[in-house]
């Protein structure tokens, strides 16, 4: 390989890539729920999205990278399910994560880790939502591209994600627009 | 606007996703509504608590020190894609020479308070090099890092979008210099990077004064009670270039 192809790699993984890190740590770690498994899906996305390079053309890198790594850890929670259907709880939600947190029991009265608890227990389509807007403040345009799904039903995910993370934490009623 | 119009665009109001019509809407419908705005109330209450409760994981130094073995350095590397790159062997070799001459010419350099600074500045852009991650908030996105700092800072440091101009915005990071909290903005010229130091002065508004410090070239100026120093080892055209870019913001 030419010294120029190898600088425009090491260019492309210092630019559209590493700046990209800790939002592709942060998404996959919601997802999964696991420090071990949340790294091995950012070496897995960082070697998929290296490998692709080629077919970067320019669009956003973040939400580039935040779709492979989406991608590639839904591929990891089936292949990690295999056969299992998605254990859907009443109201579209979850287990609570059980990832070992030694701190937790000592901290769980705490606000912070009721904010916490309340979206790790949402069901995945609403908590990823959460995680890009809340956490990583991506625009709806900017979720629409990571899903791969229209702003439309962004827009609608993340309204019912937020009146479950009402009710969960605020002890409000759900709120029905059904008023005259 | 009805209660059952408007409830929909509440989420899209507080994200600021709204066109100007239907903002309007929105807002005539809120100040009506009590239950409507009750509501929007509550999903600003929500949307800002999960925001004070920085919940966003952060990757251990592992992983980082994983991935820029993995991509930036072949000997380490499980995957052979490219030879060991020598330019760049080259280049961290002259950085640790010019930190090590830094270092020992550090004490001599502080003449003067400006001085200090400058050595101080260069100090902490060479340190920032040499580590694995040169940002805390890494993004080439400004409506990220310029809010990353709030909080953090006593002051909102200007973050423009300068890739127009190829100026590539890598990231931001909180520095203390001369016991002083500063905004340091991260940018990249080509294989260059632009440390961006941003911390209040009292001072009047002054012209951009250079200086050289073991290669490096530092600019400074002073502009709406604000110190601002770049430094890079990118020639002295495009710092030039770059330090006007900022200055006209």
């Amino acid at each position: 390989m030419g010294k120029d192809a190898v600088d425009t790699k090491v260019r492309f993984f210092e630019l559209t890539m590493w700046p990209h890190m800790r939002a592709a740590y942060n998404l996959a770690r919601w997802l999964v729920r696991n420090d071990q498994d949340a790294e091995d899906i950012v070496q897995e996305s960082f070697l998929k999205a290296f490998k692709a390079q080629e077919s970067f053309r320019g669009s956003e890198a973040k939400t580039w990278m935040l779709a492979i790594v989406r991608n590639t850890a839904m591929d990891f929670r089936r292949r990690l399910k295999a056969g299992l259907a998605e254990p859907l709880g009443d109201q579209g939600r979850e287990p609570a994560d059980n990832s070992p947190d030694p701190e937790s029991a000592f901290v769980a009265e705490s606000r912070r880790e009721q904010v916490r608890q309340a979206i790790a227990k949402l069901a995945e389509e609403f908590r990823e939502v959460i995680v890009l807007r809340e956490i990583e403040g991506l625009a709806y345009k900017e979720i629409a591209a990571v899903l791969g799904i229209p702003m439309g039903t962004v827009m609608s995910r993340l309204s019912r994600a937020r009146n479950l993370l009402l009710v969960e934490l605020g002890g409000v009623k759900e709120v029905q627009h059904d008023l005259p | 606007m009805t209660c059952r119009e408007a409830g929909p665009l509440l989420d899209a109001r507080l994200d600021n996703e709204l066109d100007m019509a239907s903002l309007a809407s929105v807002d005539a419908h809120l100040s009506d509504c009590l239950a409507c705005s009750a509501q929007y109330q509550a999903l600003q209450k929500l949307h800002e608590e999960i925001v004070a409760s920085d919940l966003a994981h952060v990757p251990g130094i592992a992983l980082e020190r994983k991935l820029a073995d993995q991509f930036l350095r072949e000997e380490k590397a499980p995957l052979r894609w490219w030879n060991w790159n020598w330019r760049n062997a080259w280049a961290m070799a002259a950085v640790a020479i010019a930190a090590v001459v830094l270092l020992v010419s550090v004490p001599m350099l502080r003449v003067s308070s400006t001085d200090a600074i400058s050595a101080e500045i260069l100090d902490n852009h060479l340190r920032a090099l040499q580590a694995v991650h040169q940002v805390d908030v890494p993004s080439s996105d400004q409506h990220t890092v310029k809010p990353w700092f709030q909080g953090k800072t006593s002051f909102s440091p200007p973050v423009p979008d300068l890739s127009q101009e190829d100026f590539v915005l890598v990231g931001g990071r909180l520095e203390v210099i001369h016991q002083q909290t500063a905004a340091a903005i991260v940018y990249r010229r080509r294989q260059h990077v632009i440390d961006l130091y941003i911390a209040p002065s009292t001072g009047a508004d002054s012209k951009i004064e250079p200086s050289e410090l073991g290669g490096y070239h530092l600019l400074h100026w002073t502009q709406h009670n604000m110190s601002y120093w770049a430094v890079s080892d990118v020639d002295t055209t495009d710092l030039r270039t770059f330090a006007d870019l900022i200055r006209a913001r």
